[in-house]
């Protein structure tokens, strides 16, 4: 789990382009919206997109996104349960 | 009666030394045929959360924007009007190659939103919280005229119901930036590259006018004009010899002797001035032939390398009163902006 949620934050920070902001520099407990990373709607849309390419996970249902996105632990033991590559 | 109208500050980011006149004193120079913007250390104007999702030419266009509002004290013009020919295509390159290698399918979300032409003047207003007049023109090499002309024709008007107090304040931009593909396309197709061509630029510049001008207004804007189809219309405002000439040579024959012979038909020997020796060529680079000019009349003086013609070189003594920016894109469409010392 460790590995992926280290994984998960180097490409958290790639795809967002999270300048300065280093894997150790974010909470894998913390928000990552509103307080904490500070992430907003179009962030959202681009994890969304992140889940699939990478992890081959579909959300089929947006709602599920509030609860997944909580923090970068919570994403990760998610697509750890679902990955499909 | 109509509105003066006054460039009260211009700020640019190009091939020159960006958010600074220090090229009128010590211009830049370069050898190659293709040549990025300068660009300032972002980090002393953008925190990283706000940088993180700007292209470069999203950056350029707002920074020099919030300069160029700084600079004036109008924090909230009456319109917010952009030409650009390209819009964001480096964005626009990024999205479309995703969208080729992955079959259309899976694209992100950032680089569709910020890759039309108008996201550059709502991203200002946005940044501004400007709710106002709002428009970009994107019309290939008269894209920063039509931006200019349109803040120009509101201003001058004076206010009337439809117009809800009209035109005061407006920031016209111009922003072009030039991806390595797209310099190989516009190479291939002859517009850039050329041999003996001035290099390929890139543009960003903000000029705020204001029907009020300021102690440190670079000049007024008496004329701006398009005429459309080889010129066969005179245009109005030629009708009186300019102190000086700005043309848009760029060591092609064909684009330069349009200049040479329809100044030698309208004026008689108005020394003419040159700007893409300095800036390259880019769609909007007429914003920066436009700044070159204000600055010399802001100046009271014009520096050597942008006289074109080497018997005018420092013996001309005339008191420097005007400037006539004088433009053509292929032949086809003909922009004219007199400028006068304030």
């Amino acid at each position: 789990m460790e590995k992926l949620i280290l994984k998960l934050k180097e490409e958290i920070i790639e795809v967002l382009n999270l300048q300065d902001v280093k894997p150790a520099d974010i909470d894998e407990n913390a928000a990552l919206f509103g307080e904490g990373l500070g992430l907003d709607s179009i962030d959202a849309l681009e994890l969304i997109v992140l889940m699939e390419k990478n992890y081959g996970i579909k959300l089929k249902d947006p709602a599920q996104g509030k609860e997944i996105f909580k923090s970068v632990r919570v994403l990760a033991e998610y697509i750890a349960e679902n990955r499909t590559k | 009666m109509t509105n003066s109208i006054y460039i009260n500050t211009i700020k640019q980011i190009s091939v020159q030394q960006p958010l600074s006149d220090e090229w009128f004193d010590a211009p830049v120079q370069y050898a190659d045929n293709y040549v990025r913007a300068i660009d300032p250390d972002y980090k002393q104007y953008f925190t990283p959360n706000e940088a993180r999702r700007l292209g470069k030419i999203l950056k350029r266009a707002l920074l020099v924007s919030r300069e160029a509002m700084k600079d004036s004290g109008v924090a909230n013009p009456d319109a917010i009007i952009t030409g650009t020919g390209l819009g964001c295509i480096e964005n626009t390159e990024i999205f479309l190659d995703k969208l080729v290698r992955e079959g259309e399918e899976l694209l992100n979300p950032t680089h569709f939103m910020q890759s039309t032409h108008n996201t550059i003047s709502s991203l200002v207003a946005i940044d501004a919280k400007c709710h106002n007049y709002n428009t970009t023109y994107a019309h290939k090499g008269i894209s920063f005229e039509c931006a200019l002309q349109d803040a120009f024709l509101q201003m001058s008007l004076p206010p009337t119901p439809s117009t809800r107090g009209g035109v005061k304040t407006a920031l016209v931009g111009a922003h072009d930036e030039m991806t390595p593909a797209y310099f190989t396309l516009l190479q291939k197709g002859e517009y850039l590259g050329r041999e003996n061509q001035v290099f390929a630029g890139e543009t960003a510049v903000a000029m705020m006018l204001s029907t009020e001008k300021t102690e440190n207004a670079y000049c007024k804007i008496e004329a701006v004009e398009k005429v459309y189809g080889g010129l066969r219309v005179k245009p109005a405002m030629t009708d009186n010899q300019p102190d000086y000439i700005m043309v848009g040579t760029n060591g092609v024959a064909e684009n330069d002797n349009v200049y040479f012979e329809n100044c030698a038909k309208l004026f008689s020997n108005v020394p003419l001035l040159q700007y893409k020796n300095v800036f390259g060529e880019s769609y909007t680079a007429p914003a920066l032939g436009v700044y070159a000019a204000a600055l010399c009349l802001k100046k009271g003086k014009i520096p050597d390398f942008l006289i074109l013609d080497t018997r005018h070189k420092t013996q001309d003594t005339r008191p420097l009163r005007n400037i006539l920016c004088y433009n053509h894109f292929e032949n086809k469409n003909h922009t004219f902006v007199l400028l006068s010392n304030v």
